[in-house]
């Protein structure tokens, strides 16, 4: 009996968590059409358990997982962990809710509302979350916040957080107003707004002697609510996120009686959710960093290599290859002279000899054959397949063929380009580079610093530094910019001219030096021409794109060192595409030679440059040797004249 | 030669008083007796056991002989020089202070006149020092507010409402405004909120007027003649410019000197190339968060300080003000003066009653007969109170002669009145010179020639 009354008793007082499993966004296609949000592998573990962990450590005894795709792949997950004795699986009991119908987070709440399942104040995790804080003490600051506050649905957990930190999210910029009790008065995103100036109703500082407005906040994506949450949700049909609940509860604030406090983390206590692939990146490398310690990296299934790699396990690597900053999964095999930079690669990949990968991740089941090049946020679903010699840059692309494609997005038998929504619309141009930085890119160095212009006075430069995303590197945009100037110029026929315009803009626009656009624009050019496969045809098209493009190429390289740095942007071409054979280097002089691009002068002095013992010096040889032969036949000639 | 001194300060007592005109009509508002001592006497106090020997005073023309007589009986060891500024123009603060502009060779700590409090200057000096700062301002907690009876008729005393932002990490003071400047929203640039994370708006803070001004502000208001007060223009625009970047410099050595010439305030606002240099090498900085430099390499850079929350300090401004600060005056009186001793009955004063309670303070001159009673009141000089008056929580202004039988209960009476036998004065005020004849009953009324407050 008493025993019985015992467990009624401890049934009282479990504390409760809901995690939602799915995103409900496209934000990891094509991933996330094979593999759950949950299970995406996070450094060789699912998220989920990241997660679970997290809860178990945090004093959740009973967790609800709320799923609506690919359940049966969680539920499996699930049962294999309680199966293998995980150690969360000893203090905290999981249960799969399933509801294929849902659309939103507000969807699922609604669901499990109608379900009754909840007894007390419970944590809501978004999907993707991790952290190491305690969850029972914040639970019951909350209760007691209940105590004062009748009104009090929800504590929204924030983490302080630099601007420009690495995991704070470019889409989820917040600033927050509170008062001196932490009830949030205001709650704005930043990311879509971006007004000069922030209105804030002026009651709010009137009723309260000290508002804070904090800026150096993340989210990380954990509240702690009431049991007035739910029904809360039931009653409002236009809350879909807990971002649409918590605007939507401050701003009818006296109709729905209900308010928000927040708590702050500081110090060592870390939360953080993987919403994008920057976030994901941004977790990655703060979990190998210890930054979530207790939860760590397990080091048993994983290999630290240097230059911050993780290896799983039963992966290959030739000792030519060179990684850094890259998390390699389970059972992968990586050739020679493959160059991985800032990458993810899932299990069971197969990476062929001179591969190139940067800034990409590629999905597990992938081959990328050798020579080719996968780079800029490119993001391999399950399966594909790259061909030899591809360039891949900034697509996510998918095994399957999908529903209308073009041919042109077609890059092989496995591997099908997926269209953006925003590349549709080429309008919202600075929403079609934030998304594209968003995907993958995090460098430490080179955090872009928006110049504080002044906010009281007219200045256009606020517009564009308003993406303050951390942009990898000015030049490197700078050319994908003039190789998509090019590109589109070259199909559609444009002016040269204004191609002309459209390059000088952006050369502003990023800031580069006059050396540097040269370099660039002479580098896209070539860049553009190997698109075309080497074969026959190869030469009457270069020579068709050269001709094509001779007012930008007569515009550029206008003296001496613009010459030398045409010269050096072949170089460049030539030593970092294998397969350019002399033919090729021979051609490109020639034809710079002949249409008065580059003197004789600037090739010699050029040539003087190159390491003898390269490839490439062998290649050019022959060239300057004929130069010389025809100066010293013409020097003669005029000797004979005197 | 002498040495240049660190501040030069700077006490305006010019102010008419215009938001407690019953009162000041007929006497200067920084002679208004507070306990024992003329209002102005306190900060001028503070100023001296903050270790300053000279202090400019900026006085109105016609009321500089009173108030330089009045200030030449006190106690004060202070070198003043009095400034006196026309009072026919209505110059505001900025306004004086750009007509003492050559007498400014340092950096300036300006006070008002009416400002009592027991905060020592050192804290918002230092604030000032360890940032090399442009503007540094003292603000002060609101006083506990009690609900005091203020003579005269009823009426509701309106707060004004600053809104100061204070930046939450560093104490620059990035945001200045008048809560009556807006209507329904306060909008902020982003700028601001991006460039300080966390920005505390606090709304119920008070002003102490206490500045401490670098040297260039001074120049800089020289060239800038269009603001005529501190408060109102001149600060907000510094605090403005802190969030502007300077303009970039020109290559010419023409266009320099153009811009010298078009009073733009980053040319004023220039650090010499010593502290930059030094910073530039140190691995100093105020403030963590992001990768700017110290300061976000500002070269305006403008504090607060808010003294400690137990702290009392007011701004003897309004009615209530003044009422409420006499009210406590003897038991504030330790802290405010750092430890001088209260003279509640000066030696010059002939009383001749046994009734004085020692809450009470007599002034100089003052000759009290016997069977008379007071209680917590103040008296001031040369006032004489004739047999069987009492007064009880009043304050009576100096030349007040009081005949018998006059009872006076929650009352200002201001200079020279004279009070006929057998009056009963309740909750009134009653303007100077003015006569109440005898045998008159009044309560919660302001008794005053109305032709004479028109004058002023």
């Amino acid at each position: 009996m008493s025993k019985k009354a015992n467990e009624d008793m401890k049934n009282e007082n479990t504390v409760q968590a809901i995690i939602i499993a799915d995103t409900f966004g496209d934000e990891f296609i094509p991933i996330s059409n094979n593999v759950p949000h949950a299970l995406l592998p996070m450094i060789n573990k699912p998220l989920i358990d990241y997660t679970l962990e997290f809860l178990s450590l945090g004093g959740i005894e009973e967790a609800f997982l709320f799923c609506c795709t690919h359940v049966d792949a969680i539920k499996h997950h699930i049962r294999k962990s309680i199966l293998n004795n995980e150690v969360w699986t000893l203090t905290m009991k999981v249960h799969i809710i399933v509801s294929e119908s849902c659309r939103s987070l507000g969807d699922c709440l609604r669901d499990i509302d109608a379900k009754g399942l909840l007894r007390g104040s419970f944590v809501l995790l978004e999907p993707g979350t991790i952290s190491n804080i305690q969850l029972l003490p914040l639970i019951k600051k909350h209760n007691e916040l209940m105590k004062v506050d009748k009104g009090t649905a929800m504590t929204v957990i924030f983490q302080e957080a630099g601007v420009n930190h690495i995991s704070r999210c470019p889409q989820e910029e917040l600033l927050v107003a509170i008062n001196s009790q932490n009830r949030i008065l205001s709650y704005k995103k930043m990311w879509k707004n971006k007004e000069r100036k922030l209105d804030f109703p002026l009651e709010i500082f009137l009723e309260n002697p000290c508002v804070s407005l904090m800026h150096n906040l993340k989210d990380t994506h954990i509240a702690i609510c009431s049991p007035s949450v739910l029904p809360l949700f039931s009653d409002n049909f236009d809350f879909q996120t807990k971002d649409d609940f918590v605007r939507g509860l401050i701003m009818n604030e006296e109709i729905l009686g209900s308010t928000v406090y927040c708590d702050i983390l500081k110090g060592s206590r870390y939360g953080g959710a993987v919403t994008s692939w920057r976030m994901y990146q941004a977790l990655s490398k703060e979990l190998r960093q210890n930054w979530m310690y207790p939860i760590v990296l397990s080091r048993k299934k994983n290999k630290v290599l240097k230059n911050n790699v993780v290896v799983g396990e039963g992966t290959s690597i030739d000792d030519t290859a060179h990684l850094c900053n890259s998390v390699l999964g389970e059972n992968t095999f990586i050739g020679k002279n493959v160059r991985i930079e800032d990458s993810f690669i899932f299990s069971n990949c197969k990476i062929e000899d001179n591969v190139i990968i940067t800034h990409s991740v590629i999905g597990s089941n992938c081959v990328v054959k050798s020579k080719s090049k996968v780079t800029a946020g490119t993001i391999l679903g399950s399966g594909c397949v790259i061909e030899r010699g591809l360039f891949v840059e900034n697509s996510l692309v998918q095994m399957e063929e999908p529903e209308d494609y073009e041919e042109a997005d077609k890059l092989g038998n496995k591997a099908y380009r997926l269209r953006t929504d925003d590349d549709m619309d080429e309008d919202h141009s600075v929403k079609a580079l934030v998304k594209k930085m968003s995907r993958l890119h995090i460098q430490e160095e080179n955090y872009e610093s928006e110049e504080g212009t002044d906010g009281f006075s007219d200045s256009d430069e606020d517009e564009l530094s308003y993406t303050q995303s951390p942009v990898p590197d000015d030049t490197k945009l700078f050319f994908t910019e003039v190789i998509d100037s090019l590109t589109r110029g070259f199909e559609d026929n444009l002016l040269c001219d204004n191609l002309i315009l459209e390059i000088n803009s952006s050369r502003y626009a990023y800031n580069v030096t006059v050396k540097e656009v040269n370099f660039n624009v002479i580098k896209a050019i070539l860049t553009l021409s190997l698109r075309q496969p080497i074969g026959p045809q190869y030469f009457s098209h270069l020579s068709r794109l050269l001709s094509y493009f001779a007012p930008i190429l007569k515009n550029y390289i206008r003296n001496e060192s613009a010459m030398i740095d045409c010269l050096q942007a072949i170089e460049d071409v030539a030593t970092s595409n294998e397969e350019l054979k002399e033919k090729w280097v021979m051609f490109v002089l020639q034809y710079f030679y002949n249409k008065d691009y580059v003197s004789e002068d600037a090739i010699l002095d050029w040539f003087a440059t190159i390491d003898q013992k390269t490839k490439f010096h062998k290649q050019v040889k022959p060239f300057t040797d004929w130069l010389q032969e025809a100066e010293e036949a013409s020097s003669s000639d005029g000797g004979e004249d005197d | 030669m002498t040495f240049q001194v660190e501040f030069q300060a700077v006490v305006f007592a010019a102010g008419k008083g215009s938001r407690m005109s019953e009162i000041t009509a007929g006497k200067p508002k920084c002679l208004l007796p507070i306990g024992s001592k003329p209002l102005v006497w306190y900060p001028l106090h503070k100023l001296q056991t903050a270790g300053f020997s000279d202090v400019i005073l900026i006085v109105l023309e016609n009321q500089k002989t009173e108030i330089q007589s009045a200030l030449e009986r006190s106690d004060l060891d202070l070198k003043i020089d009095y400034v006196a500024i026309n009072d026919n123009e209505d110059l505001g603060t900025a306004d004086s202070l750009r007509l003492i502009y050559d007498k400014i060779r340092s950096d300036v700590l300006v006070v008002s006149c009416d400002f009592i409090s027991d905060v020592s200057l050192k804290g918002v000096l230092d604030k000032f020092r360890a940032h090399n700062a442009s503007v540094a301002s003292l603000f002060l907690h609101p006083q506990r507010s009690e609900n005091v009876v203020v003579p005269g008729p009823k009426a509701k005393h309106k707060t004004e409402r600053d809104l100061i932002g204070i930046d939450e990490q560093t104490n620059r003071l990035v945001f200045l405004a008048s809560a009556s400047d807006f209507e329904t929203e306060l909008s902020l640039p982003t700028n601001l909120l991006k460039k300080h994370t966390h920005v505390k708006i606090y709304s119920n803070l008070v002003d102490s007027h206490v500045y401490v001004l670098k040297n260039w502000v001074v120049k800089f208001l020289k060239e800038e003649s269009s603001f005529m007060s501190i408060k109102g223009e001149l600060l907000p625009h510094i605090v403005k410019k802190q969030l502007s970047k300077p303009p970039k410099q020109m290559d010419t050595k023409e266009s320099i000197v153009n811009v010298h010439d078009s009073g733009d305030i980053f040319a004023f606002a220039k650090e010499d190339e010593l502290n930059l240099a030094i910073r530039g090498m140190s691995a100093y900085n105020d403030h963590i968060g992001d990768l700017k430099g110290a300061y976000h390499n500002d070269s305006i850079r403008c504090y607060a300080y808010i003294a400690p929350k137990d702290t009392f300090g007011v701004r003897i401004n309004t009615l209530p003000a003044y009422w409420s600060v006499n009210a406590k005056i003897v038991d504030v009186w330790e802290r405010v003066t750092h430890g001088k001793e209260l003279v509640l009955k000066s030696p010059n004063a002939v009383i001749l009653s046994n009734q004085v309670d020692n809450r009470s303070i007599i002034w100089d001159g003052t000759k009290l007969n016997e069977k008379t009673s007071f209680k917590n009141c103040i008296v001031g000089s040369n006032t004489e109170v004739s047999s069987f008056s009492r007064i009880f929580n009043s304050v009576v202004m100096n030349n007040v002669t009081i005949k018998e039988k006059v009872a006076i209960e929650n009352c200002i009476v201001c200079e020279g009145v004279t009070i006929e036998k057998g009056c009963q004065l309740k909750g009134c005020l009653v303007g100077s010179h003015h006569l109440i004849p005898e045998g008159s009953e009044y309560s919660s009324e302001v008794l005053t020639d109305s032709d004479r407050l028109m004058e002023f």
